[in-house]
């Protein structure tokens, strides 16, 4: 079975580290999200896995093959693998068909059973009366969808995304991502897909890879990685969040004047320490309140956003948080009021 | 696991051609510059360069010659250029036609129309002026044979290089950035003056040190019309020491100031255009809004014929009168037209026939090899598929830099000794062909080639495409048309090269352009323009099937 692993893979240019020590396992039919600002080294990898690019350490193994090596790599040719490209990448030259067919030629099947795939794959990807037509000649979601089915015509061990949404606008943005998951449902192809889109990696993904400066910064399910972050890097970059820093003793920490009880996380045994507390998270009152984790406040801006209300909040000594509420809870640029940051909300981060 | 990939060897192999090419000829050059005839080191060759009055003269009158006719390129051309590119002026496609008709005119075939025109006696112009002004027989107003004469026709033909810089950026230039001018409060004039204009000057100033370059390297023109009144510029200077008794040294000395000068001048010309990029880059390109010129139309229009007077219509004029009068002085009548000519170039004139099947062979030769050369240049350098692919380009663009002659003088210096001796065979002239039309060839396919996604055939080797598959089944027909672009120029720029050519040309080996040159030189010119016109008819049939190329069917390259 096509499990896909990197163990310990690096690869630089000049002294610019691009992929520091890559550690990952993607099991066969898992679909795994590298997510990243750009920059990150989540393409690299990518290309990595691809074969477009050879490791300077490391290895790469699919199933038991090790594909890739210090300095030398299987071409991408020969990895049973296919791609979804950030530019699509379909070839002027061909038809939608043709395009579709490509991967199917190079195979050497036979001209029948090519003509069958071709027809079934385009009914699939909702392509049939564009059979026809060339790449110029279509939008950008159809082009997308060409591009999909292209990529999947060809039955790989393993499909690469990259980025593959970043080129739509948002409508058709959220109706693929979903496309995407159920076409994985469908086929269950081991699949690796380079996002820089929180929300693209959270509905698509089984497990989510964190990258930042050519590491992973954590690995998890969705759920684990929105809920239990590990770093500060991640809580920002996975949802936003409130960071508040100051001494730690126990499970308190001296930020300023607050002194604010954590409940989850861990500090890592340092003796600075970081919290985080997301703005939905975050209780408000008209009045102040007492008690462990309350804090008097100042709206210093009010932000209508339609479902929510958004404030920024002056907690006193320079320290700012956000918060959002319900869009009964109103009040204006100035107001003093009470904010409570429970503390089982309140989660100490290791790095 | 992986096989050693064939094409580090490939690389290897491209790389040591574009190497000889370019240093061996420059190489032997710099050596004669600093030996005698002995083998002995000396410097009395630079030193007779700049103390020899015959030697000296040559180099200031080359030297304002360039600077005049580069002047004259630059003060014809922005006009044109600006009226072609930023107003509605009436026929604008015409006059771009007919810009691009003076681009590929050979500036040889120019001054012999010139001659035609306005030789002292027989000059058409001279003969109409005489009437006109009350003059006496041997009375003239126009004497092509001279300084202001020789500068004048090579701006005619030099013109278009400015043209072309400039309307390109002008082309380029973001409406936005004439609009946010106008938004402010300034007129079409003032936008003109305080954004337009500044912003093209680097433009500007690049065409027209091309145009100088062109003016300071041209051979042809100045062997027609400066040699008859008896003054040099550098380029004659340089092939006359190769008449009895050749003096290759001295030649060598004074073709090294002429590579170093064209290298200066390229490189201020690339500080230029760099700093221009810089500018133009960014944001949405909106095509430029057009200025309505109103009333000035017709007299805008008026003026670009008016200009294109003197490069093509006269020109052109006199060559086919030429052609078809039975003698050079007759007027034009049904009386005086004759096929002679036609006929004594067809079937009379033995150098017809094997000057026509060597320029043939050349043209398809170099045209095919440095097609191919630019073609795995391009793509190793740009896929950065071997080590070192970063030097291959700097190779290929090198003999930019080069100036015909120069390179005739050098080639003639390696490839008249053993080991190489190919002095006298097609093979001499074949390599001068290669090496100078490589920088046009390679900077065509280069440009295709960055507008090309590198995913496209990344594309195709993750669906099970070996990297030779991707190139024949993505990449080659996606550059199908560039392909034959760049073909068509070489060819073109092979069928009308004299510079390099009138040094390493032998009896067994001419080309049209060297017959054309003998014609002149023995006063046969009606037959030249029969031959000159056939020349120009080859070219324009050229361009012409390059610019009706389908873009891929239409069908948006992306």
């Amino acid at each position: 079975m096509a499990s896909v692993e990197l163990r310990g893979v690096r690869k630089a240019y000049g002294r610019m580290v691009v992929a520091d020590g890559i550690d990952l396992r993607i099991s066969h039919g898992e679909l795994v999200c590298l997510l990243g600002p750009s920059g990150c080294g989540k393409t690299t990898t990518l290309r990595l896995i691809a074969g477009f690019i050879v490791p300077d350490a490391g290895e790469i193994l699919v199933g038991d093959q090790r594909l890739s090596g210090p300095g030398k790599a299987l071409p991408p040719e020969q990895r049973n693998m296919s791609m979804i490209f950030q530019s699509y990448a379909l070839w002027p030259h061909l038809t939608v068909a043709e395009n579709v067919a490509y991967g199917l030629t190079l195979r050497r099947l036979p001209k029948a059973e090519i003509a069958r795939k071709v027809t079934a794959m385009l009914a699939v990807a909702k392509l049939s009366p564009l059979a026809d037509r060339h790449p110029g000649e279509l939008s950008g979601g159809q082009q997308q969808r060409v591009a999909l089915a292209r990529a999947l015509a060809v039955e790989p061990e393993t499909l690469l995304l990259d980025e593959p949404l970043s080129n739509l606008d948002t409508n058709l943005r959220e109706e693929m991502r979903f496309e995407i998951r159920r076409l994985h449902d469908e086929f269950r192809y081991t699949t690796v897909y380079v996002t820089h889109d929180q929300l693209e990696a959270m509905t698509a993904a089984d497990r989510i890879v964190v990258m930042q400066h050519g590491r992973i910064e954590q690995i998890g399910t969705p759920e684990d990685i929105f809920l239990r972050p590990v770093s500060e890097f991640v809580a920002r970059f996975i949802g936003g969040t409130n960071i508040l820093r100051g001494a730690a003793t126990g499970d308190m920490i001296q930020s300023g004047p607050l002194r604010v009880q954590w409940g989850r996380g861990e500090t890592g045994g340092l003796p600075e320490a970081a919290i985080s507390i997301r703005p939905h998270e975050v209780e408000v009152t008209a009045a102040p309140q007492h008690g462990a984790n309350c804090f008097p406040a100042t709206v210093l801006r009010h932000t209508f956003t339609g479902s929510l209300r958004d404030y920024l909040l002056d907690l006193g000594a320079d320290i700012q948080i956000r918060a959002t509420t319900a869009l009964d809870q109103h009040f204006a640029q100035g107001d003093s009021i009470g904010v409570r940051l429970p503390p089982q909300h309140c989660r100490a981060l290791a790095r | 696991m992986t096989r050693r990939d064939p094409s580090v060897l490939l690389f290897a192999a491209v790389a040591l051609v574009l190497l000889l090419l370019v240093t061996l000829p420059i190489a032997w050059l710099a050596w004669y510059s600093v030996t005698d005839a002995d083998n002995h080191l000396t410097s009395a060759n630079f030193l007779r360069l700049v103390t020899d009055p015959a030697m000296r003269k040559p180099l200031i009158v080359t030297l304002r010659i360039a600077v005049f006719s580069a002047l004259g390129a630059c003060t014809v051309a922005v006009p044109l250029a600006w009226l072609c590119a930023r107003t509605d002026l009436p026929l604008r496609g015409a006059i771009r036609a007919l810009v691009t008709a003076s681009f590929v005119t050979p500036p040889f075939l120019g001054a012999v129309a010139w001659e035609l025109l306005a030789a002292p006696n027989s000059g058409i112009l001279n003969q109409w002026a005489r009437p006109l002004l009350g003059l006496d027989d041997y009375d003239y107003v126009f004497d092509i044979y001279t300084e202001t004469g020789l500068s004048f026709c090579i701006a005619c033909y030099a013109f278009p290089y400015v043209f072309t810089v400039l309307a390109n950026a002008l082309d380029n230039m973001p409406a936005d950035l004439d609009d946010a001018s106008h938004i402010l409060g300034a007129g079409a004039f003032t936008t003109l003056r305080r954004i337009t204009l500044p912003l093209v000057l680097p433009a500007m100033l690049a065409g027209t040190l091309v145009a100088f370059l062109q003016a300071l390297t041209l051979f042809g023109t100045p062997a027609i019309l400066a040699l008859p009144s008896g003054f040099h510029t550098l380029t004659t200077k340089i092939w006359s020491l190769f008449q009895v008794p050749p003096q290759p040294h001295l030649a060598a000395a004074a073709a090294l100031p002429m590579l170093l000068v064209t290298l200066a001048v390229l490189q201020l010309q690339r500080f230029l255009l760099g700093r221009r990029s810089d500018v133009l880059v960014g944001g949405k390109n909106n095509p430029p809004r057009r200025i309505r010129l109103r009333h000035w139309r017709l007299p805008a229009l008026a003026l670009c014929l008016f200009i294109m007077l003197f490069p093509i219509f006269l020109p052109y004029g006199a060559l086919l009168k030429a052609a078809i009068v039975r003698n050079i002085s007759d007027p034009l009548s049904w009386a005086t037209i004759s096929a002679s000519h036609l006929h004594f170039i067809l079937w009379e004139f033995s150098g017809t026939r094997d000057a026509m099947v060597n320029t043939l062979l050349l043209g398809l030769a170099s045209a095919s090899f440095v097609t191919f050369m630019a073609l795995v240049v391009g793509y190793l350098a740009h896929r950065q598929l071997v080590p070192g692919h970063r030097f291959l380009p700097i190779l290929a663009m090198a003999p930019i830099a080069v100036p015909g002659i120069v390179m005739g003088v050098g080639l003639f210096l390696v490839y008249t000794r053993p080991p190489f001796l190919l002095y006298g065979t097609l093979g001499i002239l074949f390599l001068a062909f290669v090496t100078l039309e490589m920088p046009a060839g390679f900077q065509q396919m280069q440009a295709a080639m960055r507008g090309l996604h590198v995913e496209l055939e990344e594309a195709s080797r993750i669906f099970g495409a070996t990297r030779l598959q991707a190139l024949c089944q993505i990449t080659a027909p996606l550059l199908r048309t560039t392909i034959i672009a760049t073909w068509s120029i070489v060819f073109i720029g092979v069928i009308r090269e004299l510079s390099a050519t009138i040094m390493l040309t032998t009896e067994n080996t001419r080309v049209i352009s060297v017959v054309i040159y003998d014609l002149n030189e023995s006063g046969e010119l009606g037959a030249l323009s029969v031959l000159g016109l056939f020349l120009l008819v080859v070219t324009f049939a050229i361009v012409l099937l390059v610019n009706k190329l389908p873009i891929l069917g239409g069908r948006g390259l992306r």
